[in-house]
């Protein structure tokens, strides 16, 4: 890819088939790093909703007082802004979550969720190269 | 047989779980440490949906006025006498709703009788109900923010709004306090797209 002539394509990826795969720890209502699975679970209303790696954006950590926010950012289209927005998607016609915000008084933990995404994405963005440059 | 009875059940997304029972003329839940019983009618109920939560198994009821009422922490073996209670007794079935597992973001919002649900590959991937949102608002082309009751748990004093909302989404250690979706609209999905498809 290197050429520059690469066309970006999406490739499908699936976070579990089924419910008894979740971390165990869901039950405890929290946002829940299942490194192994590549993928966040983050508690929405009770349930135990999972996104996949790939679907992230990035995640950032704020203060406001007490509380520290913990901002999970997704990729969608519209996004790239002044610069060409080469993310493929499956269907951008679709609807996109956007973005997830949740807030705690526990900034220390946001702070470890962060970086441990910033470190999900990054070990599968090199994964995703690795195998690019297997196959060409 | 004119009681039926479960244990460790969660109304509402309480903390603290309680006794859930039924009864032909409807279902009550008590919490398990003592304080005021929920009741609700059963001419009131509407529909009822089960499926996997994060405590469990979760009964959610519909009621005909749009009010969503969460019951979790039922084991999924249950289900067969909640049937039975709700095919008795209320003249209901139960519809079993299997989520989506995919980890997609993208998918389909629909806006429901008492609650946004967001589909994947036509499978709900999760749901908000309305009585938890306290606002909402357009924050840029084509994106919504959908904000969230959240309770202040006792961080601050007064202003923390109707008794009810909040509880929901600051059920957890982590508070959900708000969502955005992107919604293209037909007359700028060209331009959201960067003409690049």
């Amino acid at each position: 890819d290197e050429n520059g002539v690469e066309v970006k394509k999406f490739k499908r990826f699936e976070s579990y088939k089924r419910d008894n795969q979740f971390p165990s720890k869901v039950k405890d209502m929290g946002i829940v790093l299942d490194p192994k699975n590549a993928t966040i679970v983050l508690p929405v209303m009770g349930r135990p909703v999972p996104f996949h790696i790939n679907t992230i954006k990035n995640a950032s950590k704020s203060d406001e007082g007490e509380w520290s926010f913990l901002r999970i950012n997704f990729l969608s289209p519209g996004q790239g802004v002044g610069r060409k927005d080469d993310q493929p998607f499956e269907d951008a016609s679709a609807h996109f979550v956007r973005s997830l915000t949740f807030r705690s008084t526990d900034g220390d933990r946001y702070a470890d969720i962060a970086n441990q995404i910033s470190n999900l994405k990054r070990d599968a963005v090199k994964k995703e190269q690795e195998k690019k440059d297997m196959e060409d | 047989m004119s009681i039926e009875s479960f244990d460790n059940i969660y109304l509402d997304l309480s903390k603290e779980h309680g006794k859930c029972r039924f009864a032909e003329n409807g279902l009550g839940w008590k919490p398990a440490g003592g304080g005021d019983a929920f009741t609700l009618d059963s001419s009131t109920i509407n529909a009822a949906h089960w499926s996997r939560a994060a405590r469990g198994f979760e009964l959610k009821i519909f009621q005909r006025n749009s009010a969503i009422t969460q019951l979790d922490g039922f084991q999924q073996e249950d289900l067969d006498r909640l049937t039975k209670i709700f095919s008795n007794w209320y003249g209901l079935r139960i519809d079993v709703k299997e989520h989506s597992l995919r980890g997609w973001n993208w998918g389909k919002a629909e806006f429901n009788k008492g609650e946004l649900t967001f589909s994947v590959q036509n499978r709900p991937a999760f749901e908000i109900p309305y009585s938890e949102i306290s606002n909402t608002n357009l924050a840029g082309r084509n994106e919504i923010a959908v904000e969230f009751a959240v309770s202040d748990g006792g961080k601050t004093n007064g202003h923390s709004g109707s008794k009810n909302k909040g509880k929901k989404a600051s059920a957890g250690q982590d508070q959900m306090v708000e969502m955005r979706f992107y919604i293209p609209g037909t007359t700028t999905r060209k331009e959201a797209e960067g003409g690049d498809a």
